[in-house]
């Protein structure tokens, strides 16, 4: 840490795009001149929290509140389990939400574009930030590609951006975005993740899903352990600082910061709680539909039949609802009422619960053993 | 000429409005150009005077500047030799956003741009669909330049004139009118403000002409008085809302509901709670708390009293009497009210219902309850006492027979063998169906309730 040669009173810089704060008076000074003689400063920032939502709404807060036209920062930063979705994407397509609950893995929506990838503590994040005009995403990645070549390992960085070993394995994807003025660029790096889990979580929850929304492009993965054992995570973090400092003509050395200092970091409290809330995780998916079979039962019977479930759901609410069900099996007022009771309720398993037990138990008789069945079908299919 | 105008301020007011919003032309041209593309803005009472209105338009003359100007912005063009992206709109047709303020944001190879907006106004047209593909230099919409209209707490200050003429349909939609200080009762000059968005001006009243006239004042003490809001806002019931509304309808609609009340001493139970609580935490890991005795008392009660466990199914018109007893517990999460069901009661102790409530807890903080926890049940208990309630009737929940409201344990003088003693008291009521529930059956439930929660022995001797 360079505290002893940071320690002393300043005013920050400010890229002037983010709301006005109070002066910053705490007592480390991160994003004032190093006194370096290159007309580009830079800095190093390693991140304490496992958090996801914190640290991406530490990436925004950087983003809104230094002034990056004359400066590059590389922060560096790992999460607990979490699953993330590009700005633009549809979780229930590209992420398994009941097995994630069940695992308490939580999903964290980004604001840059991209895919989805799965972030644990075995995975590195790395995070570039420039002013619009010094955004280049090939010459970040060549600072991550040569790392890893230093180290004896064969990395190269594709036409999409990705990061192959040998030529075949995907160990890093990347994502950025563009503001106003700054631009920040990110990609993964997997260390030791846990393969398993990762592949667990990253199928569709529900069938049926039809959008416009950006599609993952799925591609084989491994861990840069599995083909150098030897590497540990600190011997990697070091690599990719020192060949940043190369690259960028610098010499700082990495400085741990706490995104949950809010005297550090004003406003970054609630920057996270906006990430956290359902409306930016799920409600901000592109208009959808999903269309999909339910397979029902009455086991007193011992009778089936199909039925046709079509919803349209917009903003994470539920727009539209019909189902199909034969007259025979249920009476059609009594599936269209079930249909209605979900319009306007957010297309969540738990909402839906909800709104359906309403439904259910008023209508209490030899139906509704059937009925319950089409509910939970209808719950299973929203994921 | 002025005096002859000024009696026909009143019905000015409408047509002036309609002149401005013609961008300064001549009267004549003007108005006939606003009523054929604006018909909506004359209000059909207006006596409209061509003379007068010349002499109007010398006056607004000056306002030249306040023009609108409907601009088209195009996509960015995109870094690295990108060709093209996907667009998703932030911001919808009508939207009023400030300058800067992002409006959509175009996806290109994992980037995510975001397209500011040049100057402030109001979205005019969109002329890409959500998620269409745009490349560099490619119109994306269409903005009309102008003030941003400020906050829907603006807009009751338009009285009564500005529900008479509609805003015109081609007119960026529901935007409120500016604020009063923009068009007050400015005597003589033009207003030194920004420009006003054209469809704003019909809704101004008279009060922008001259302050001379009887309606003007009582226009113009609206506009300067108002400072609060005062504002409604309409929010459409929810499908669930509107469920639960009409079964609780018809719930009181058919039940003969009323209520009994009684009062709990709970010194002993508070003092067996004391006395238990730690080693209870360390032996299940959970605390243990009232609502377990309340249930199982609740339990016991009903299987004494086999009525209340009950209920009338009006369509058969039968009596179903039921061998087990399933309490629903109503249970507040930050979501709404839930009541997950607590199933064969009669068979549990206080720990196995503390460990089946913590675990109902657990799945509905995680929003894991599934239909058939919340389904069925044939009591309900419902504790308002975590809120404070001190008395209250609770509502029976359809297609039960009866419910047991708690509320809030408060110390209360009582007479105890004569002499006045503070004990922790709290009142609980029970609501039932009159229908199948007797009043001496109803009173002898709660009351078995009150000796089984004032002295758990009760349990252990079946008394």
């Amino acid at each position: 840490m360079m505290t002893s040669q940071l320690r002393r009173t300043f005013s920050f810089l400010r890229a002037g795009t983010g709301p006005p704060l109070q002066a910053w008076t705490a007592s480390r000074c991160l994003f004032l001149d190093s006194g370096s003689s290159s007309s580009d400063v830079g800095l190093v920032l390693q991140s304490q929290s496992t958090d996801v939502h914190q640290n991406l709404a530490l990436e925004d807060w950087i983003d809104a509140h230094v002034d990056l036209q004359q400066r590059h920062i590389l922060l560096l930063w790992r999460n607990r389990p979490a699953v993330v979705i590009g700005r633009h994407q549809n979780p229930w397509s590209e992420c398994n939400l009941p097995a994630m609950r069940r695992a308490g893995i939580p999903l964290a929506r980004r604001r840059s574009g991209g895919g989805t990838v799965f972030h644990d503590l075995g995975n590195l994040n790395l995070t570039f930030f420039a002013s619009k005009k010094g955004y280049d995403r090939r010459r970040n990645l060549k600072v991550v590609t040569e790392a890893l070549r230093r180290l004896g390992l064969d990395a190269r960085a594709t036409d999409r951006l990705d990061i192959l070993l040998n030529g075949h394995y995907k160990i890093s994807g990347t994502a950025s975005r563009l503001s106003r003025k700054s631009s920040y660029h990110h990609c993964t790096l997997l260390h030791s993740a846990d393969r398993s889990a990762l592949s667990a979580v990253l199928r569709p929850s529900c069938p049926g899903v039809q959008s416009n929304a950006t599609a993952s492009v799925p591609s084989p993965v491994t861990n840069l352990v599995e083909h150098a054992p030897w590497l540990r995570w600190e011997q990697l973090l070091d690599a990719v600082l020192q060949q940043y400092n190369a690259e960028f003509g610098l010499s700082s050395a990495s400085v741990l910061v706490n995104p949950a200092d809010e005297s550090e970091f004003p406003g970054l409290g609630s920057m996270a709680a906006e990430l956290r809330s359902w409306d930016w995780t799920f409600g901000k998916t592109p208009k959808f539909s999903v269309e999909t079979l339910l397979e029902l039962r009455d086991e007193q019977l011992s009778a089936r039949c199909s039925a046709q479930l079509h919803m349209e759901v917009r903003s994470g609410l539920v727009e539209r609802c019909r189902l199909g069900v034969p007259a025979e099996w249920l009476p059609l007022g009594l599936s269209r009422q079930l249909s209605e009771v979900l319009l306007g309720e957010r297309f969540c398993p738990h909402r839906a619960a909800a709104a359906v037990t309403a439904l259910l138990l008023s209508e209490s008789g030899p139906l509704n053993g059937r009925l319950q069945n089409l509910s939970e079908a209808l719950l299973a299919a929203m994921g | 000429m002025l005096s002859h105008s000024r009696c026909l301020t009143r019905n000015f007011g409408r047509s002036i409005s309609a002149i401005r919003q013609g961008n300064n032309v001549l009267a004549r041209r003007a108005t006939a150009a606003l009523s054929a593309s604006h018909p909506t803005t004359f209000n059909s009472n207006v006596k409209y005077d061509p003379r007068s209105n010349v002499f109007q338009i010398q006056y607004f003359r000056t306002s030249s500047a306040y023009r609108d100007e409907v601009v088209t912005v195009k996509t960015p063009a995109f870094a690295e030799s990108v060709t093209e992206g996907d667009v998703r709109w932030e911001k919808a047709v009508g939207d009023t956003v400030s300058e800067d303020e992002v409006v959509c944001e175009i996806e290109t190879d994992k980037t995510s741009v975001q397209v500011p907006s040049p100057a402030a106004g109001v979205i005019e047209e969109l002329l890409v669909p959500d998620g269409g593909k745009v490349e560099g230099g490619t119109p994306l919409f269409k903005l009309r330049k102008g003030a941003g209209a400020p906050k829907a707490a603006e807009a009751p200050k338009a009285d009564a004139p500005a529900a008479a003429a509609p805003p015109p349909p081609s007119a960026a939609p529901p935007n409120p009118p500016p604020p009063p200080s923009a068009v007050g009762p400015i005597p003589t000059a033009m207003p030194p403000v920004p420009p006003v968005p054209a469809h704003a001006m019909d809704s101004k009243p008279v009060s922008a002409i001259k302050p001379t006239a009887a309606p003007s004042a009582p226009a113009a003490h609206a506009d300067g008085g108002v400072k609060a809001a005062r504002t409604e806002s309409r929010v459409k019931m929810n499908r669930m809302r509107l469920r639960i509304a009409q079964r609780l309808k018809e719930a009181q609609n058919t039940c003969a509901m009323l209520t009994t009340f009684n009062e709990v001493d709970m010194s002993n139970i508070s003092e067996m709670r004391k006395t238990y609580k730690d080693a209870f935490l360390k032996k299940h890991n959970i605390k243990l708390g009232f609502m377990s005795a309340f249930v199982k008392a609740a339990a016991y009660a009903l299987a004494d009293q086999p009525a209340v466990n009950a209920v009338i199914d009006d369509t058969t018109k039968e009596i179903v009497y039921r061998e087990y007893v399933d309490i629903s517990v109503a249970v507040a999460t930050p979501k709404g009210l839930v009541v997950p069901v607590i199933r064969n009661v009669e068979g549990m102790n206080f720990t196995d219902i503390e460990k089946a409530i913590n675990l109902l807890g657990e799945k509905a903080r995680k929003n894991e309850l599934a239909v058939e926890d919340m389904d069925g049940g044939t009591f309900t208990i419902s504790n308002g006492g975590v809120f404070g309630s001190m008395f209250g009737t609770p509502i029976i929940n359809p297609p039960q027979s009866a419910i047991l409201g708690m509320h809030g344990i408060f110390d209360r003088p009582v007479a105890i063998g004569g002499k006045v003693e503070i004990r922790p008291m709290m009142y609980v009521a029970l609501t039932y169906d009159h229908r199948l529930i007797d009043g001496r059956e109803a009173v002898t439930f709660l009351r078995r309730i009150k000796s089984v929660v004032e002295d758990p022995r009760v349990l252990l001797l079946d008394m």
